[in-house]
């Protein structure tokens, strides 16, 4: 079973981000970068499915050489093969522009492994875009199937069979393989490094993969093949201070009671 | 002496980091509360490779340097003393005589189960009437021509409720006092060994502090370790690493308390300000972290000398009893800046005072450490 994982560097979600009033830029002086959650998660599963079920696990992103680092650390946590996928023209690609640099990657990755791929893993968004668009994306340009929100694969006759979270539970969807799954929070964590994959993955070679190695069309990425533009970055409003009721002589608690009840049900949040 | 770590050791050290503050820190309280021993974590640091940190990695090992280790101690111990102590315990006092003093097979049979962190180990020297005096113990080894029979009880064993290898020791020639000691490899579950109740402690109430109880054990005659009658060195050296792992675990606890103090006293607001904007504040803590470095640059300098193979005993002593002293100290004054919250068990502080004073008393009590010291001054200055 030949399995991908898609990654994304981001910036460490656990701090607070401010935009830089002069740039509209988040300031990002000293925030961590690390691997996006939901990618961690999605290669747990992979690597668990490559242990019960045989096969290798590949690790591709699209990134600068900071990414590098990321790399390693899913070498570390399971991937047997990592890539870094760079080109300057790739900046500003949107989903739409990222999901066919990637369906390009994914080609080319199967020329160099000698193998197609079963299952394509992405986790179900980045936690600092948060459009998790590129995994549907990827799939409609590899003409394959698709489904978000997983968060169990088994392998079954013809494909695999997937746990899709919904809101009162989850369905078991069989999927054709080659598919593309968007990985959800499994009942699991991430595996920890050992200290020996650990050493192991920082002495790995990253191979570089470009646009030339790629074939991709100058006006399919970066912003000139992206269908999205980013107008402005604004941070949400501060909450306001909420509303004290306290019972008085005058209002007493079932008259209090009574009247926040009706503000929560004018605010239809009752 | 230069005690940077390579960037191989320090990406180690940081993913232990990461590690510790996502699953050992956020458990310390509830181990202390309920005298719960981490197992959960001592199996993970075992699978990460961990518990086996220095050791060759043809013995099982990470194959990393005993500066790493010390550093991986002091680390954990930042976030639970109890879970340091278990894998200090285990590494220094029972792996390590075993990989110095152990014949081959015994590494192949015990090192190499031990340093991949599959079984746990304990060392038992201590009895009811011999402690720091080694040859008052009362356990002895007969030689009883294919195996050795053992008879005594060891008391406040760490890890010994979970450890599954035992290094023991054991008079096998009364008469001869030190010179009559020898060390031993006991597994769990021989017949006629057992480990009976539990030490309600102060401080790390989270590791298994138990007697252990030799009623005609017999042992192989092949679990000797080291040479018959050489046993007081064995315990001796094994001690000299284990009070390097203790120091490491008391600069730990002391760090961890002054980060914590320094965070709370920024949100305490008393008469208007922050109470870390007071000088008495800033002052105090200015000479706690001063002493914290003095004691953690001791400890690497013990740590790097067992490492290069020089002479570390006095090296070692000085450490541990520098650091053990400041962490009392340090953690004592640290509950006094928070004040009244600080007493209470709904906040760590007066945990880290508990677990601190242990440092100053196993592995050899600060006395000891400064009789190791003064002889070492008397040994190596003439009259």
């Amino acid at each position: 079973m030949e399995i991908l994982v898609l990654i994304k560097q981001v910036p460490d979600d656990s701090v607070d981000i401010k935009l830089d009033p002069a740039t509209g830029a988040p300031k990002l002086d000293g925030v961590t970068p690390v691997t996006n959650a939901f990618d961690t998660y999605a290669l747990e599963m992979a690597a668990r499915y490559k242990e019960a079920n045989g096969g290798t696990v590949t690790v591709a992103t699209i990134g600068d050489d900071a990414a590098v680092s990321s790399i390693k650390e899913c070498l570390a946590v399971g991937a047997d093969k990592g890539f870094l996928i760079k080109d300057d023209s790739f900046a500003d690609s949107d989903p739409t522009a990222k999901a066919y640099i990637l369906s390009k990657a994914v080609a080319k990755l199967e020329e160099i492994n000698g193998a197609k791929f079963d299952i394509v893993f992405c986790g179900r968004e980045a936690t600092d875009v948060a459009n998790g668009a590129v995994a549907v994306k990827l799939a409609a340009d590899l003409c394959v199937g698709v489904m978000t929100d997983v968060i169990a694969v088994d392998p079954a006759d013809g494909g695999v069979d997937v746990q899709q979270q919904t809101d009162t539970g989850y369905n078991v969807i069989g999927l054709a393989t080659p598919c593309v799954v968007a990985v959800q929070k499994p009942d699991y964590d991430p595996r920890y490094p050992t200290i020996k994959n650990k050493m192991k993955a920082r002495k790995a070679q990253v191979p570089v993969i470009t646009a030339a190695d790629l074939g991709t069309e100058a006006d399919k990425v970066g912003a000139a093949g992206s269908l999205t533009k980013v107008l402005g970055l604004h941070e949400p409003p501060k909450r306001e201070a909420g509303i004290k009721i306290v019972p008085t002589k005058e209002e007493p608690i079932a008259a209090v009671v009574t009247r926040a009840v009706g503000m929560m049900a004018e605010a239809k949040v009752l | 002496m230069n005690f940077h770590f390579s960037e191989e050791e320090q990406d180690i050290l940081d993913a232990l980091r990461d590690y510790c503050e996502k699953e050992v820190g956020p458990k310390a309280a509830e181990i202390d509360e309920e005298e719960k021993f981490p197992e959960e974590a001592r199996k993970q640091l075992g699978e990460m490779g961990y518990m086996g940190i220095y050791f060759p990695e043809e013995y099982g090992g990470a194959g990393l340097t005993y500066l790493t280790y010390i550093a991986a101690c002091e680390t954990i111990a930042e976030y639970c003393a109890t879970t340091s102590v278990v894998l200090s315990a285990h590494e220094s006092l029972c792996a390590w005589p075993i990989y110095k003093y152990g014949t081959e097979e015994q590494k192949q049979k015990y090192l190499v189960p031990l340093a991949s962190g599959e079984k746990l180990g304990a060392f038992g020297l201590t009895e009811p009437g011999a402690g720091t005096d080694a040859a008052m113990q009362k356990t002895t080894a007969t030689d009883d021509g294919d195996h050795w029979t053992l008879n005594g009880s060891k008391i406040f064993i760490t890890n010994a409720h979970y450890a599954d290898i035992f290094v023991i020791f054991a008079m096998t020639e009364k008469e001869k006092g030190n010179h009559g000691i020898s060390a031993f490899i006991v597994e769990k579950g021989t017949p006629g060994f057992s480990v009976s109740g539990h030490e309600k402690k102060m401080g790390i109430r989270g590791s298994s502090t138990s007697e252990l109880i030799f009623d005609d054990c017999k042992i192989p005659k092949e679990n000797l370790l080291g040479e018959y009658n050489k046993g007081f060195k064995v315990a001796m050296t094994t001690l000299d690493g284990g009070r390097i792992g203790i120091a490491a675990q008391a600069v730990g606890i002391a760090q961890r308390a002054i980060i914590d103090t320094v965070k709370y006293d920024k949100q305490r607001i008393q008469f208007g300000k922050p109470i870390w904007k007071f000088q008495n504040t800033q002052f105090q803590l200015a000479d706690m972290q001063t002493k914290v470095d003095a004691a953690r640059l001791l400890l690497y300098r013990a740590a790097q000398a067992k490492q290069d193979g020089e002479p570390h005993s006095h090296l070692a002593a000085m450490a541990k009893l520098f650091a053990a002293e400041t962490a009392s100290d340090v953690t004592r004054r640290c509950l006094q800046l928070i004040g009244g919250f600080g007493y209470t068990r709904d906040y760590p502080f007066e945990r880290y005072m508990r677990d601190a004073k242990i440092t100053e008393i196993y592995e050899g009590t600060s006395e000891v450490q400064r009789m190791v010291i003064s002889g070492w001054l008397g040994n190596t200055i003439e009259a």
